[in-house]
């Protein structure tokens, strides 16, 4: 046992280490004690002291491996008018200090040390490393009663205090001044967390400083994003990085890489020329012959990532307080990621719900409030949109005092991209009166219009479009690449479907239309819609199909109707057949009749 | 370790103890157990010398305790100092033993 006790005006302090036996801890307690006594402690502060000590001790002896008991155990005692500090350092290999500390059941013959430290001081910390451990034990004194003053010494031995003590000193200072800086830092990170910075650079300068006050040269962090269980790399000191992104097994072996290990086992990996990294480590080809740590990082159960901290050109180890300082470090950089994500969603969420509003909106601005009507033939449209917005519009253009022209179409895409192609493609149909009575001359320059931009996006859209003249009382269609148009007459006369050949718009820029005509006798009935009515599906997943929208036109044909009339039947038949569904497409139609 | 054994009926009366810690509790344990003839079943340990008893002395203490129980008898600790009363309390096992105050 060597002992050697400072003193300074502010406080006095001792430092002695004994060998890691067991009966080596009472004779260096007892010395503290006496030195304690000195100091004018009263005895219960004296017992106390003591035994928590003998406790600290006692764990360091036990804990040791056969190697780690060649390595002394170090006390410092630190002590003011307000305050005594006990610190015990080991290098063995440490122990998990327990979340809570609780007595055992009274027939244990172990198990009380930690609860007695944590009784008898007013507050415990412990710091491990891989080089040592430091548990440090505070306790705040009573009163100053009578204390007795401290016995004079003389120079020479006043003089060697002195030094002691202000060695003693510095590496306290240094210590606090760590601890300051990562207080200093995390309040002002703390203060630009409203600002508009962003997570990366907001990382990377947390981190900088980070190996500023640890004496660290590098750091890689890694971030698991969003429903993977892969750690890829979210920015790092050295950029650029072309680190692959590794994949989190539930149990890592020794063979992973450190940073797998770390994440996989909830638990620091510290590397160093003892400890190496395997040869495939991503780490050790970035950074060969490194010393460091890596450190997962939850919020509550959930990996957020793992921050490493390396050292190339210093292998002066971390040390117990410079963990600490990583840990506290990764634990509020967890709180910001999770803090800024939760803000992504929420921003994510507000922007779809105005998409979608917005496209509901001009798809709504697209459809006519009143048809034009033709003498003797009423028209009728019906359209409703599934949740999510698509693009299907009819419009309807009166050419003549005698002709329209139909238009039913459906753009092939969702949200604020389609309802623009629609709204498009409607001003261009209305931007070619002289061509309303060619439909497929119209569906020609139409999509040689529309070709480049519907490409570019990957979108295409089928459409409909059939010129009725009420005086000639004749149609002319043409499609591309859309549904049949279902004409159907009184008299059991079979229902015409026309399907005019044609490609969708937006697949080639140049591709003939054809044109189909038909009749249009007394009675008959037009019918233009869009795929949503014949793949409606009821309950039991049925089709709607086109047989059944044939069958009821045909069957509407046996007494003169209203256009309008039909629009509800067909519009209550639908909501019928998909009764206890939600609907999965727009759902379009257009109806003439009689 | 210095310790003073006396039978007295069927009890084993120890005295002596001054401190009782990691570097001595199996010891002092393995001693006592060593002197408790098999007609004996009470433990008499006088603790008004004790100046010291950390966690581990404790956990001899419960041992002996515990050989006791299994013959029907009981540990017994005699006149304890302050600082031996103040870590039974702390750890509650002042209901455990039986504290004579003479």
């Amino acid at each position: 046992m060597s002992e050697s006790p400072g003193k300074s005006s502010r406080g006095v302090a001792l430092r002695l280490s004994l060998a890691s036996e067991l009966t080596e801890v009472r004779p260096a307690i007892l010395a503290v004690r006496g030195f304690l006594a000195e100091q004018g402690l009263c005895p219960e502060e004296l017992t106390a002291c003591e035994l928590a000590l003998a406790e600290a001790c006692n764990n360091a002896i036990n804990y040791a491996c056969e190697g780690a008991r060649s390595r002394p155990i170090e006390i410092e005692v630190m002590c003011n008018a307000a305050r005594i500090e006990l610190r015990v350092n080991d290098h063995t290999l440490g122990f998990e200090w327990p979340p809570r500390i609780e007595l055992p059941d009274s027939d244990s013959e172990r198990g009380r040390g930690l609860y007695l430290i944590r009784t008898l001081m007013d507050s415990s910390d412990y710091f491990r490393a891989p080089a040592e451990n430091s548990l440090r034990m505070r306790k705040n004194r009573l009163p100053p009663s009578a204390r007795a003053a401290a016995p004079p010494a003389n120079v020479e031995e006043l003089s060697r205090r002195l030094a002691e003590s202000e060695q003693i000193i510095s590496e306290m200072a240094e210590e606090l001044s760590s601890c300051y800086e990562s207080l200093a830092a995390i309040f002002r990170y703390s203060a630009e967390q409203g600002k508009a910075i962003s997570l990366e650079d907001f990382s990377r300068r947390l981190l900088s400083d980070l190996l500023r006050i640890t004496a660290a040269d590098w750091f890689v962090l890694r971030l698991v994003p969003k429903g993977q269980s892969r750690l890829v790399v979210f920015t790092a000191s050295d950029a650029p990085l072309e680190l692959e992104p590794l994949e989190v097994p539930p149990s890592a072996d020794p063979a992973c890489a450190a940073e797998v290990r770390s994440a996989a086992n909830r638990q620091d990996v510290w590397f160093d020329e003892h400890k190496l990294l395997g040869s495939d480590d991503p780490l050790r080809r970035l950074k060969p012959g490194s010393l460091g740590l890596v450190h997962p990082f939850y919020f509550g159960d959930t990996l957020i990532g793992t921050v490493t901290v390396g050292k190339t050109v210093s292998r002066v180890p971390f040390s117990a307080a410079q963990t600490n300082v990583v840990h506290t470090f990764a634990d509020f950089l967890a709180i910001q990621i999770v803090n800024t994500r939760i803000q992504e969603e929420q921003v994510n969420n507000l922007l779809m719900a105005r998409d979608l509003q917005i496209a509901k909106n001009i798809q709504r601005s697209l459809l006519v409030k009143t048809l034009p009507q033709l003498p003797g033939l009423g028209l009728a449209g019906y359209c409703e949109s599934a949740r999510q917005v698509g693009g299907d519009f009819y419009d309807v253009v009166k050419v003549s005092e005698h002709s329209l022209l139909l238009i039913i179409a459906d753009v092939m895409g969702k949200g604020i991209p389609a309802a623009m192609f629609a709204a498009i493609l409607r001003s261009l149909l209305r931007a070619l009166p002289e061509l309303t009575h060619q439909p497929s001359e119209l569906l020609s320059r139409v999509n040689r219009l529309l070709f480049d931009e519907l490409s570019d996006v990957d979108m295409f859209i089928t459409a409909q479009l059939v010129y009725v003249d009420a005086k000639e009382r004749r149609l002319v269609a043409a499609s591309a690449g859309h549904c049949p148009l279902l004409v159907a007459f009184a008299n059991d006369t079979p229902v015409r479907a026309l399907s005019p050949e044609g490609m969708p718009l937006g697949i080639l820029p140049d591709t003939p239309f054809t044109e189909e005509s038909a009749e249009l006798p007394a009675n008959c009935r037009v019918l233009l819609y869009t795929d949503g009515l014949t793949e409606a599906r009821n309950a039991q997943g049925e089709l709607f199909g086109q047989e059944r929208l044939t069958d009821w036109l045909r069957a509407t044909t046996v007494r003169p109707r209203q256009a309008e009339e039909l629009k509800d039947e067909l519009a209550a038949e639908l909501v019928k057949f998909q009764a206890n569904t939600s609907l999965k497409d727009d759902q379009t139609f257009l109806i003439m009749a009689e | 370790m210095n310790i003073k054994v006396q039978i007295r009926g069927d009890t084993l009366n120890i005295e002596g103890i001054k401190e009782l810690s990691a570097a001595n509790a199996n010891a002092f344990r393995d001693q006592v157990r060593g002197a408790l003839a098999e007609r004996l079943k009470n433990i008499d340990i006088d603790m008004s010398q004790s100046i010291f008893l950390d966690s581990c002395g404790l956990g001899a203490l419960i041992s002996l305790q515990k050989t006791a129980c299994t013959r029907g008898g009981t540990v017994r600790l005699l006149n304890p100092t302050p600082p031996v009363q103040q870590i039974l309390e702390l750890t509650r096992l002042h209901r455990v033993f039986e504290i004579v105050k003479k």
